[in-house]
């Protein structure tokens, strides 16, 4: 489409613009319409309040994130500030360690074992694990279809080689898929 | 939101109202095209023009509006002459010939009638059938079976039993009852962020409170063989007898940390795909452990509708709700209607595309405002939006045509979420971790996400997003479908969320719970109280919110719960 400071324009581009300006309008006035009569009908009661909410929290987040820690990322410090809580306690005024320090009698095999490390305990225990990972049973796949728009739906998969950076002090890809040995976890331990 | 109601009409419209004929006639001059707008009917050649400027220049107006009384055509700068010039009275109401609205000339403003927005809506529920009427048998909202009142007042024995009751068990000055951490087994925050959630869901919680899964009565405990064998053990462990457990331990008032460890046996013993000592997915663990229990304890007489209806089990009770999608077609109109439960809403996280091109952009004014007014950069999405894109009409592929009944052939579609019935819980599950099997690599989404702490589900309710694909229309109840009857309310109010920190190989879930209207920061075994921007500022995963009758709100003596 040629600025409107060329020479004139030709018959059929004229034309064209007309049809373009006659669409903009109709497109505009459309919007106009359904606007007039949500305001009137008072169906925009919502919007207000959808505004109101977004200016508190715009407000108080920038309020608590300067009020805390000047630069520093807030919801990483107070996860710092729970996890560890070097120092601190917690709301009925008590710490715990890193690992927890309960002993729970195993379920499967009756032995002790402390919670911190019961998982990698019962998994071997029990003789599960990565391999034991072949079917896709009916709960995964339930949830995941449903609002996906015509789009194929994403699939997720627990994540593997984690260490949980936070807790429990384990190095990665720390399983032996089940083995069986019922062996020695006390080599996890770092 | 409500429904539309109709504001007062202008006095022109009134005396007009008076005069003619009820404004419902004016069906027979409407006409509605597949997925357009109800306009005036017109003959194929003919072209609307109005008089005065045809006079003065050859080119068309883009609006036109047609008197009620003589059937004038005139632009809306015409429009006032046409009212005050014209013989006899009652040429002031007119109405725009290609959107159906009724315009007032003497104002000089749009004005609204309900008999007439009836007329419109019959015209285009006509186009529509037969898909109005032939819709995939829904399942009717059944009322919920309501329970007659029966006053009741404790006996002495009763009274005795309550007064003596240790003083620990309900809330302290300390701590809201039920406040207990959970120690982490090895890698199994994602299992203690849930089960964090569960045990404040209002109507989870009194259901075990209120003894309605006795864990020493349940009848899968009771060992029928005793072979070893694992099928067996599978139908010995009751993941809602350990739920139960743990709401015991939880509210027993006892404050040092509980292991759930038979939790975790059972579940494992249940989901042998997901049991392995390494990091899980919290929304997945969720799934899970609802279909589990619904195994659990489902009553088998109600399996034919036992999603839908939720009477099946505790979990579904809670958690499930109905969606309903509709699907168009582009050429015909005709829509093709289903219904399917879901227990939770998975959510997109838009990031950055702020601009809502949706169907029905209802609010643009509003859109500037905020990306003004936040300050922030386009990176902040908002739940509400979220729900907007959820339940937005959008354009299928074009590979997935979807094959129209009365074309009769594959065409282009439009689908539409909508939310037919509200559970008493609704869990928001935000889509952070985006896994791409083209370029086979994971990532997680970081932005930031603004949730409401009172949440009205109204706008994303089927009645709502029908009524505004028919152009917001002011019509009777009775005239409207089956989904404008709601029997629940929309309002919500959160008392959950769970959120993740770090990268998506190595993270951290952390679940905060609103309390007494404090907000308690539950990570694992250390529970923190925490002030709201901690909340706000966070990384929401999935958020809960129950149906605000089920809450007690902002009760400041701690004794309330």
């Amino acid at each position: 489409m040629s600025s409107s400071n060329d020479a004139p324009l030709s018959p059929r581009s004229q034309l064209a613009l007309c049809c373009f300006e006659e669409l903009l309008d109709c497109a505009v006035a459309d919007v106009a319409s359904e606007c007039h009569r949500i305001a009137r009908l008072g169906l925009d009661r919502s919007v207000d309040a959808e505004e109101e909410e977004l200016r508190v929290w715009a407000a108080r987040a920038a309020a608590g994130a300067e009020h805390h820690h000047p630069g520093g990322g807030g919801a990483a410090e107070e996860a710092g500030a729970g996890a560890g809580s070097k120092g601190g306690v917690d709301v009925f005024g008590q710490t715990h360690p890193a690992i927890a320090a309960d002993v729970i009698k195993c379920m499967n095999c009756g032995r002790p074992v402390v919670a911190g490390r019961f998982a990698p305990h019962l998994e071997k225990c029990m003789g599960k694990g990565r391999k034991a990972r072949a079917k896709i049973t009916r709960s995964s796949t339930a949830g995941r279809t449903r609002s996906s728009n015509g789009i194929t739906a994403s699939s997720y998969s627990p994540y593997s080689n984690a260490a949980n950076t936070n807790r429990v002090n384990v190095p990665n890809g720390v399983t032996d898929g089940g083995c069986g040995t019922g062996g020695d976890h006390s080599s996890h331990v770092p | 939101m409500s429904t539309p109601s109709a504001p007062p009409p202008c006095p022109h419209l009134a005396a007009h109202r008076l005069s003619s004929r009820p404004l419902r006639f004016l069906r027979r001059c409407l006409r509605v095209r597949p997925l357009g707008r109800p306009e005036i009917r017109r003959d194929p050649r003919e072209l609307p023009r109005c008089s005065p400027c045809a006079a003065a220049s050859p080119s068309p107006s883009p609006r036109l509006y047609a008197c009620l009384s003589c059937a004038a055509v005139f632009c809306p700068s015409h429009a006032a002459s046409h009212a005050s010039a014209s013989a006899g009275p009652g040429h002031q109401i007119a109405v725009d010939v290609d959107r159906a609205e009724l315009f007032c000339a003497a104002c000089g403003d749009q004005v609204y009638d309900p008999d007439f927005d009836h007329a419109v809506f019959l015209a285009q529920s006509s186009s529509l059938l037969p898909s109005t009427s032939s819709t995939s048998p829904s399942p009717t909202p059944r009322k919920r079976r309501r329970v007659d009142y029966r006053a009741w007042a404790p006996d002495p024995a009763e009274f005795a039993l309550m007064s003596s009751a240790d003083p620990t068990t309900s809330a302290s000055a300390a701590a809201p009852a039920g406040l207990r951490g959970l120690n982490n087994l090895g890698n199994t925050c994602f299992m203690n962020s849930v089960l964090q959630a569960l045990l404040h869901a209002p109507p989870l919680r009194n259901y075990f409170l209120g003894d309605r899964h006795n864990r020493f009565l349940c009848p899968r405990r009771t060992p029928v063989r005793h072979r070893a064998a694992e099928a067996d053990a599978t139908k010995l462990a009751c993941l809602a007898c350990d739920l139960d457990e743990i709401y015991s331990a939880a509210f027993s008032g006892e404050r040092m940390p509980y292991s759930p460890a038979k939790f975790l046996y059972s579940w494992w013993q249940h989901a042998s795909n997901l049991a392995s000592y390494e990091q899980q997915d919290a929304h997945e663990f969720f799934i899970s452990i609802l279909d589990h229990i619904h195994e659990n304890i489902k009553d088998d007489q109600h399996k034919s509708h036992a999603q839908g209806h939720g009477d099946c089990c505790i979990a579904h009770r809670v958690f499930s709700g109905i969606l309903r999608s509709d699907v168009t077609c582009t050429s015909c109109g005709f829509t093709s209607t289903t219904f399917e439960p879901c227990m939770d809403i998975s959510l997109d996280l838009d990031v950055g595309d702020n601009t809502p091109f949706g169907v029905a952009n209802t609010k643009p004014h509003v859109r500037n405002g905020e990306r003004g007014l936040a300050g922030m950069n386009s990176k902040v999405s908002t739940l509400m939006r979220c729900l907007e894109r959820f339940t937005r009409a959008e354009r299928l592929d074009a590979e997935q045509k979807f094959f129209c009944e009365r074309c009769g052939e594959r065409q282009e579609s439009l689908k539409q979420m909508s939310i037919r019935r509200l559970p008493l819980v609704s869990c928001f599950h935000i889509k952070r971790f985006e896994h791409s099997a083209v370029k086979k690599v994971s990532r997680k989404v970081d932005h930031c996400l603004q949730f409401p702490f009172s949440l009205d589900m109204a706008p994303y309710l089927s009645s709502s997003i029908l009524r505004s694909r028919y152009g917001n229309r002011i019509f009777p109840a009775e005239a409207s479908d089956a989904d404008a009857v709601s029997e629940l309310s929309s309002e919500f109010e959160i008392f959950a969320v769970i959120t993740h920190s770090g990268k998506l190989e190595a993270g951290h879930y952390v679940t905060y719970l609103r309390l007494n209207n404090h907000w308690y920061k539950c990570d694992d075994a250390w529970v923190t109280r925490v002030e709201e921007h901690t909340v706000r500022t966070s990384q929401a995963y999935m958020l809960f919110y129950v149906q605000k009758t089920l809450y007690y709100k902002a009760c400041e003596r701690a004794a309330a719960v």
